[in-house]
Order: structure tokens, then sequence, then C-alpha cells
């Protein structure tokens, strides 16, 4: 079976599979190039729900809208203004990309079946304006007399183009669009959009803009499934609003759930299943929308992965493979040298002055001050409770401090989103590992270097020699931290299948492989075994040895008292003690704390 | 004024069915946390076996009554094929894509049954020609009845679960299944019960609402299925007081627009309030905020 994939997703079987169809299409029966014409469409509907639903885990449930408007825009553009077919079938790809973001604006702000609801309702408006808006789009009637390929109607620059050539331009454009759309999936790009999928939390600690990556996504996805919508405008000649209705929407959905939601190749499968199995089942074709609701209904249940996931195919989120390696070019760096100089004139690295935090009248910290230096490791410790957790999530940007001020590098910094403050250099981990249980684990630690990333989406998409050496040295990066975690051989598994202890290691390591200025972790040594805590111990020193500030709640003070330089005790969201291990141990005030006081009276 | 009294009443009308619907949909929601996509395809079952029975030579009531009974049932099996396999899939990706399918089953098999055609609906509760004077203005008794019946079923629900046995399960389950569980209250059956339940609303919402219009087809319920999530929305997912409120305004507001303004105006004034809706007050006006949890 894996020799069956491997041939099927071998870059050269599809070359030429690609050119064999390409030349084909001249000596076939223009049924049968048409067929692979709507194939060529199918599969970028399919990609193009992929991404949304797929990748960035916004269900649709009205693509056919986009559909729609880049089908509508395309032939009114041509009919109307005369543009050639590429100059209006990427306008079209630009208006529908227009309305996609339009649509991320309120979809962005709801979650799960509301997001589900408004996309329903997009998808029915769409459909709706396409029945009634009568002066651009004939209304019921729909635009007849498109220019188009079926009737050797459409020409370029004075050339007819009858069906096998429209057939190549579409094969070529998908080819294109496929190419640019794997390499950008696997790039920064692409994690980001899967880490919004899987935790908008911890996306946004990653330095990912979550508002900014649904909108994004939902521009990409209305982007190419116009494209597709000004293909077919031109393939059938004859637009009208029954082609653009919930079924439409529906048949997008159902070939890229079965094809397998998340993988490109599944994609593929999917669409090409679903174009022909009408065709050639007259019975599927009678009763096509018991069968499509039949297959939504239990396919979760019956074939959770699609089809993808049957053939054992996997889509992967790093140009690691692309690359053939990390090579030998690359130096080990794994985080940058800062002065550890601490009696550095510009004061302490942070800054927490004052800071009170509510919740609904609860108050969790009340008046917090601290400061923390660089290369320097802090324990924050203190009962279940006393507001360490919640400290965190006010300086990483989870929380919005009732009052008081953060300054970070001299800027207060309190109250900002936390995307923001991952990007200025703030890493946290969290006391449940949030990776991606779908990556593996050199995706996941790659996942923290997103924040370093500079190149832009088109230079992922196109692999520049300027993406590809970026990628190459993030990599090495996180070949370097996985050798300090004691991760390489585990490199290539997936992480959800790996222990406890290695999930949370793998974490530490994603949080360094951002080069944080300050790191925040959360009990990282909780479900390590001696063994892992002793790896923790050692990415911890790295961390203070490059001049990171450090963090660290947990409870095990025998972990701590190896580790650390200084401690801060917390109770009832105040600062009781700070100084070192041993004067803790011995301070009145935390052994009350922890053990309660001692009844003095003699009754 | 008698056109904006006439409106208004209709209105009010398909308003207190949106609530019907609503309260539905809300039913399942408090003891899954699951919305039914299908639920439209549910009413348009309700009302198109009345009205091929009827056609038929059936009586009218038993007619209804037994597509009360099948709408019930087709919300059992909707629970049991497509809500339960579900709930282990996190987020809701799992049962909004499996109850949307139920829902296009159920359209797809009526339509190969029933054809695609309209069918006309009977004159149920009296004739769509008999009329009251209201404030000068005429207005078809059936919207009255109709009016009268959803609020009724709307109030008689309320008080159920507030006062019944089966009630006080509903709401615990809502509040804390697993603690219910552990409370001893037979969690499996209030869910299954409150599918059957939420059926008999969707089955009569059906029927109410094809009283009105006249006809039913097997696209019939979608739209529906969309204003009732907003008259929903509007009142706060999980407010029953809310799903009336938000449902008759709707219901309103619409007949306003449409009769006012233009019929495709009235379209999309349910997707304009959804959108509002959610993108300013994502919990409604009645609901809750839910907190996020770190």
């Amino acid at each position: 079976m894996s020799k069956l994939v491997d041939l099927i997703t071998n870059t050269w079987t599809l070359a030429v599979l690609c050119v064999v169809l390409a030349l084909a299409a001249g000596f076939v029966e223009t049924g049968t190039v048409q067929m692979w014409s709507f194939v060529a469409i199918n599969i970028l509907l399919a990609q193009s729900i992929n991404l949304l639903t797929g990748i960035t885990g916004q269900i649709s449930l009205g693509h056919a809208g986009f559909f729609a408007i880049g089908a509508y825009a395309s032939a009114l553009l041509m009919k109307g203004a005369g543009l050639p077919l590429p100059v209006s079938v990427v306008v079209a790809a630009a208006i529908s990309a227009g309305a996609g973001y339009l649509l991320s604006i309120p979809a962005g702000r709801v979650r799960e079946f509301y997001l589900a609801m408004m996309s329903l309702a997009f998808g029915l408006i769409v459909y709706e304006l396409a029945r009634e808006w009568r002066g651009l789009t004939g209304g019921v009637m729909g635009v007849r007399g498109v220019p188009s390929a079926q009737i050797g109607t459409l020409s370029l620059f004075g050339w007819v183009l009858d069906s096998a050539w429209y057939f190549r331009i579409l094969l070529l454009s998908l080819i294109g669009t496929m190419i640019a759309f794997r390499n950008f999936v696997k790039s920064h790009y692409g994690r980001a959009f899967y880490a919004v999928h899987v935790s908008e939390i911890a996306a946004g600690t990653l330095g990912v803009s979550q508002a900014a990556t649904k909108r994004a996504a939902y521009a990409l996805s209305g982007g190419i499934a116009g494209l597709a919508g000004g293909f077919y405008a031109h393939l059938v000649g004859y637009l009208t609003p029954e082609s653009f209705g919930l079924m439409r929407s529906v048949e997008i959905l159902v070939m890229s759930i079965v094809g397998g939601l998340g993988s490109l190749t599944g994609q593929v499968l999917g669409a090409i299943v679903f174009t022909y199995l009408p065709q050639r089942l007259q019975a599927f074709s009678d009763y096509q929308f018991m069968a499509y609701g039949l297959i939504l209904i239990f396919v979760f249940t019956l074939l959770p992965n699609g089809l993808a996931g049957l053939l054992k195919t996997r889509t992967r989120y790093s140009k690691f493979d692309q690359l053939g390696g990390i090579g030998k070019a690359s130096p080990a760096v794994a985080l940058t040298q800062r002065h550890s100089d601490k009696a550095a004139s510009h004061g302490p690295l942070i800054r927490v002055e004052q800071v009170t935090m509510e919740f609904s009248g609860l108050r969790a910290l009340s008046g917090v001050s601290l400061d923390l230096q660089p290369s320097c490791i802090t324990a924050l410790v203190g009962p279940n409770g006393s507001g360490k957790s919640t400290l965190v999530n006010v300086i990483s940007g989870l929380y919005k401090p009732t009052s008081g001020r953060i300054l970070f590098k001299g800027k207060d910094i309190g109250g900002q989103p936390s995307h923001r403050i991952a990007a200025a250099g703030i890493t946290r981990t969290f006391q449940d590992p949030r990776n991606v249980p779908s990556f593996t684990v050199r995706e996941n630690i790659l996942m923290g270097a997103n924040r370093l990333y500079v190149h832009g989406p088109l230079a992922a998409a196109l692999n520049t020699p300027h993406a590809k050496a970026e990628e190459r040295e993030m990599l090495g990066r996180v070949e370097a931290l996985m050798a300090t975690a004691g991760l390489t051989h585990h490199a290539e598994d997936i992480i959800g299948d790996l222990p406890y202890g290695i999930q949370r290691l793998a974490e530490v390591a994603r949080a360094l492989a951002s080069d944080p200025e300050l790191l925040l972790l959360d009990e990282p040594a909780a479900g390590l075994s001696e063994h892992e805590a002793e790896r923790l111990v050692q990415l911890i020193r790295m961390a203070a040895d490059h001049g990171v500030a450090v963090l660290v709640i947990d409870h095990h003070m025998d972990f701590l008292a190896r580790l650390v330089n200084d401690v801060v005790v917390f109770e009832a969201g105040e600062v009781i003690y700070r100084g070192d291990m041993d004067g803790m141990r011995s301070n009145q005030a935390v052994i009350e704390a922890y053990l309660g006081k001692e009844e003095v009276s003699h009754a | 004024m008698d056109f904006l009294i006439q409106m208004i009443a209709s209105g009010l009308s398909v308003g207190a069915v949106y609530a019907l619907v609503g309260l539905g949909l809300n039913l399942t929601f408090w003891t899954t946390r699951v919305l039914n996509f299908g639920q439209g395809s549910v009413l348009m079952a309700g009302a198109m076996i009345t009205a091929v029975l009827v056609a038929r030579g059936c009586n009218v009531f038993l007619a209804v009554a037994l597509s009360l009974v099948v709408s019930a049932l087709i919300l059992w099996v909707i629970e049991f094929v497509g809500v339960r396999p579900m709930l282990r899939i996190r987020g809701s990706m799992g049962w909004v894509v499996s109850t949307l399918g139920a829902g296009i089953f159920l359209q797809g098999s009526a339509s190969w049954l029933f054809g695609t055609q309209a069918v006309a609906f009977p004159d149920v509760l009296f004739k769509s020609s008999d009329t009251i004077e209201l404030l000068g203005a005429y207005i078809s008794v059936q919207y009255i009845a109709v009016f009268v019946i959803s609020v009724v079923i709307v109030g008689l629900m309320e008080l159920f679960l507030r006062r019944s046995t089966w009630g006080y399960g509903v709401r615990a389950v809502a509040h804390d299944r697993e603690l219910a569980a552990l409370m001893g209250i037979p969690v499996r059956r209030v869910v299954v019960g409150s599918f059957l339940v939420s059926g008999l609303l969707a089955g009569a919402a059906g029927v109410l609402v094809a009283q009105v219009s006249g006809t039913v087809d097997p696209n019939f319920g979608l739209h529906l299925l969309i204003l009732s999530f907003v008259a929903t929305v509007v009142g706060g997912m999980g407010s029953a007081v809310g799903s009336l409120v938000g449902g008759l305004t709707l219901g309103v507001i619409e007949k306003l627009v449409g009769g006012y303004v233009s019929p495709a105006a009235a379209e999309m004034v349910a997707f304009v309030l959804l959108v509002a809706v959610l993108t300013i007050r994502p919990q409604g006006l009645f609901g809750k905020a839910d907190t996020v949890k770190v």
C-alpha cells in the first residue's frame, strides 16, 4: 500500500501523468476531456475548502458561495468588459478572495456551530442574490452566452480555444496552484494555520495572530474557489443559480471529507471519486442527495481520516523533505547568545509592578511586584490557587490585568494580545502540553520558531532561495534543540503517539525554538521521569547560559533546588517571600502558607 | 395602517413558529450541546407527511398525529446514528456534518418519494379565507390560530421543564452531564427524551408553518432552520423566553421589511441579524457569556 502511495505522489509519476493527459486531450472524445476539466475544477474546490476547514479548522457549509462569485464575476467580466481569459479568471479569483476577506470579519469572531450556521447562511445569501439581482445575474434565467470552450466561442487573443486546449490551460493552472499551495502549507504559514485549528490560545503564545490568520485563510480559500468558478464559467458557458445552491456546497464538503481533511493528496482522490461516481454509476446519480446525506452521516465514524487516512498518506508541514534534510551547511545554533551581564544599565528584563487580577470580584493576584533578570532562573512556588499560573497568564497576554503595569525592556506590555507579547520575545509553556498531536516532534518544535521567520507568503509559496535558506536555518536550530533535549531519535514520530514526558520535553524545546528573551514554564517537570527531568534541567540551563530569563512554576523542591538562583513564593495572590532556597525553607510565612499555623494555645 | 397591522399579525404568527422551532433546537442543545442542522428537514417531513396523507384521503387529525410520531422517531434515529457516535470527536465538526447529512438525506428521500414539486397543504385549522376584523384590518384566522397554538406550546413546554421531574432532569443534564449521572439521573433517557420531544416540536412547527404558507416542498425547511437559529441566537442559546422574544421580533421585522421594502430584502434580514448579533453579542441578548477557560 505504501508503495502505491509513494508511486502516486511521486513528482516524476505525476509529471509524466500530466504530460500524458495534456497530450491525450487532443486525441480522446470531447466528452472525456470535459470530464477531465471537471475533475480539475473539483480538485481546486476541494483544496479550497481543505485550506479553510481541513487545515485552519474553520468549517464551511457555504463554499458554493465563493464558487458562484468567481463564476459570475469571470463570466460577466468577459462577456461585458471583454477581458481575455487569463485576466477575467484572475480578477474573478481576486473578487472571490475579497469576499472571503469580508466574510472573515464576522466569521472570525465566532466558532464551532455558530460559524457553521454563518457559513450556511453565507452560501444561501449568495444563492439568493444570484436569483434576485436580475440586473446583474439574469435572475433564475441565468447568464447565457458566456464565451465557452465547449461550443467553440472562447478565444484568447484571436486564437480559438477548443476543449483540449482549454483543458491544457486548466491543467497548467491547477499544477501551478497545487505546487504553490503545497509549498505554502509546508511553510511557517501552513503551520500557523494549523496551530489556529488545534488551539487558538496556544497559537497566540507562538506569536500567531488568530484574527490575521483566519482572514488570510478565508481570503486564500475564497480565491482558490473563485479561480475554480472562473474556469467553470468558461467551461460550461451558461450559469444559473441552481448550480450554486446548498447541494453544491454539500458536494464540495463531501469530496473534501471523504478525501481526507488536511491531506493534499486526499483532496485529489476525493475530487476524482465524486466527479466520476455520478457519471459511471447511474444508481448513484439517481439517489445522489440521499447518498451524500448518508456519506455525511457516517463518514466520520467509518472513515475518520478519509481516503488519505486509508492509504496512510500524510501531508507534512515542514520543508524538511523538500530540502532533503537539513544538510551540513547549517551550524547548530540553538539559541542566540545574549548579554548575560546581570548589572545591565537598563535594569531588569521584565518588571511586574503592582499587578492586580480580578475575576468578577475574585482576586487572584493582588498587587504583585516582581523583577526578573537575564540569565537568571527564578522559581515561582506556592500552594494551589495562590495565583502562580494567573501571573504567567497575565504576563503572556492571555489575561488583561485589572490594574498595574508590566514593563518588558522598559515598555508597558500589560494587556497586549498574546501574539504580540510572544513576538516581542516572551514564550511560555502550559500545564498541559499544547502541541499539535498530528505533527511530528520536529514539526512541533519548528512551530516554536514561527516568530523568527521574515519571508512573506509569496516567497513561501514559490520556495524562493531565501525562504529555503530560512527554513533550513530554523530546522538547524530545531536539530540542535532536539539533541540537547534527547529527542533526536523521536524527530519523525507523531507527537500524539509518544509518552507524556516526551511531549512535555518537546513543548519546552518548542518554547526555546522561539529564541525567547523571557521563558515562562508552567510546571514543566510534572509527570517527567528522572531521566527526562535531567534533560529538562539541561535545556533550562542552556537557556539561562544564553542570557534568557527563566521563570519556572513547580512543586518539586528537589528539582528546583538544583536549578534555580532565586525563589518567589506566592500565597493568596501576594508575594510572601523572595530569596534563595535555604532562606525559604526556614521562613515562617512560607511554612505557615504550606503547613498552616501551629495552634499555640493550651486549652 | 391596515397593511401595517396585517404585516405585524403575519409577522407575529411566523415569529411564534420560529420560537417553537428554536425551542426544539434548544432542547437538544441543553442536553447534548448539539444543534441539529437537520431540523429544517424534520419540519419538512412533518408537513409533507400530513399533506400527502390528507391528499390520499386520511383524516386530518390522524394525519397530523402520525406525522408528529414520525418526526419524533426521525430525531430519535438522528440521535442514535448521527449524534451519539460523534460526541467523542473534539469540537463540533463531527455532529455538524452528520446532522446536516441527516437533513440532506431526508430532503433527498422526500424528493425521491414525492417529487420536487410543491404539494398543496390542506386546511387543518379553519379555512385560508376565514378572516376577522381587528382595528379595521382583515386578518386571517389561520394566522391567529398558528400564533396562539405556538405560544401555548412554548408556554406549556416552559412549564413542563420547570415543574416536571423530566424537566428537572433536562436542566440537571444541561447544567452538568457528569454530575447529573452521578446523582442518579438517567442521562441517556433524558437525552433520548429531549430528542423525541424536539422531534414532536419540529413536526408541529412544520404543520403550523405549512398551514400559513399553503404549500410544502422538499427544500422548505432550510430557510426556517436558519431563521429559527437566528431567533434563538438573538434570544440567547439556552433561553426559552429569549427564543420567544427573538422569534417574534424576527418575524415582525422580516414581514415589515418584506412588505415595505421588497421580499428579497426580507431574505437578507435574517442574515444581517445573524451576523450582527453574533458579531456584537455572541451570547445573544438573553444568554450568559461563555467564560473562556485557559
